[in-house]
């Protein structure tokens, strides 16, 4: 069932990416690799409960298209350094550091085929990263944003809790407009997650500002 | 422990054994997942969060004082609504979105056990 839900997704996949060889090879470096035992590639969601999000070895990453801009997913997976501060799952351990490393070649082919897995729900063009003081207050004081996620200050010292990614460098890591979708449409990606929806409490034009800082962190 | 759920499993029968087991297990993972960041899976409120950086440490559930101040609807509010939801920090996160009505009053409970 899941080979059949994989086939047919490559098929779809190939369809659009016909005129990309480097998908195909991507694909099969991740697999090659055993990527896809700890991360899987075919949305929507699949986790059904909190037991199921617990029982992933690492995030998702059939939107990995929409979330990481390129430059940085290609520099990372040759030097994985660790984003979230607590090994993943984990309210007590720390990261130790030691994802698996490609090589430079390597690493071209699977940024090719990462990138080419997109989300419909994530919108184009609406967040344009910008440094508000208002949203600064909202994401530390009004909000609890601080209290999971490490944050920089305009200064560039970091503050904040542990249990979130860092947001550090979120803006050579992350797709301003994925971040407004995954504020405002949280189940979609990531139905079982330890940080609340915060759709009902903010409004829409708060949610950007908050994703347009965001977007700003160095 | 053990001896008193297998006699009520003998007793009531072992379906609904199983159920009250299941739900058990169930609101300690909810706790663990959303809840322990901040207050620590003993409910004393030293979770991983909790460091330097924050200016509000979490409430101490095994504090029998402290939480004899609060009224069942006092929690069940503050989990729904977050800490302004009671005049608190926001740094208690608004979790009425997240959690379902029902898992909060789960949570009501086994919070309370927690200064028992
Ligand atoms: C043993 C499990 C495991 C394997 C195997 C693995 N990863 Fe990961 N991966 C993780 C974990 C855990 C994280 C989170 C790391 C962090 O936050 O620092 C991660 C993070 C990532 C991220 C960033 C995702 C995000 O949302 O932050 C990408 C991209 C990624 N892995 C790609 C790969 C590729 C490509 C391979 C194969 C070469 C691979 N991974 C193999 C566990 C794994
Ligand atoms: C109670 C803790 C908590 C709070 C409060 C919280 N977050 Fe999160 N946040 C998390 C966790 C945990 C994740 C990762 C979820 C996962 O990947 O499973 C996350 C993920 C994110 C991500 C995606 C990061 C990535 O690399 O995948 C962004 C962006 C984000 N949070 C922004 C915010 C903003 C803005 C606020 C305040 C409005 C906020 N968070 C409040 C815990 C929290």
């Amino acid at each position: 069932m899941r080979r059949l839900a994989v086939s047919a997704f490559l098929g779809v996949a190939f369809l659009a990416m016909a005129a990309s060889p480097a998908f195909a090879a991507g694909d099969a470096v991740f697999k090659d690799k055993n990527c896809s035992s700890c991360h899987y590639t075919t949305g929507p969601a699949q986790e059904k409960s909190i037991a199921d999000q617990l029982a992933k070895k690492g995030p998702e990453l059939w939107y990995a298209g929409s979330k990481f801009k390129k430059t940085w997913l290609l520099a990372w997976l040759q030097d994985p350094k660790p984003i979230r501060p607590m090994k993943y799952n984990s309210i007590t351990a720390k990261n130790g550091g030691d994802h698996p490393k490609l090589s430079a070649v390597d690493a071209a082919g699977v940024t090719d085929f990462l990138m080419g897995l997109t989300s419909a729900d994530v919108e184009a063009g609406l967040i344009t990263p910008k440094y508000k003081p208002k949203a600064k207050l909202i994401f530390n004081k009004k909000m609890p944003c601080l209290g999971c996620h490490k944050s920089p200050d305009k200064k560039g010292n970091v503050s904040g809790g542990l249990s979130g990614p860092s947001l550090v460098g979120a803006s050579k890591r992350l797709n301003p407009d994925w971040i407004y979708a995954y504020l405002s449409k949280t189940t979609t990606f990531k139905p079982y997650r330890d940080m609340p929806d915060f759709a009902s409490y903010l409004s829409e034009s708060k949610m950007k500002l908050l994703a347009a800082y965001v977007a700003n962190f160095k | 422990m053990l001896r008193i759920s297998l006699m009520a499993a003998a007793l009531f029968g072992l379906n609904m054994f199983a159920g009250a087991a299941a739900q058990a297990t169930e609101v300690k993972q909810v706790f663990d997942f959303y809840c322990a960041q901040c207050h620590g899976t003993d409910g004393k409120g030293g979770g991983v969060n909790v460091t330097k950086d924050i200016a509000t440490t979490p409430r101490d559930f095994t504090n029998k004082v402290d939480m004899a101040k609060r009224t069942d609807d006092d929690i069940r509010t503050v989990i729904k609504g977050g800490g302004p939801s009671i005049s608190k920090s926001a740094l208690m996160p608004p979790w009425g979105k997240t959690i379902s009505d029902a898992d909060v009053e789960l949570l009501v409970t086994y919070i309370r056990a927690f200064a028992k």
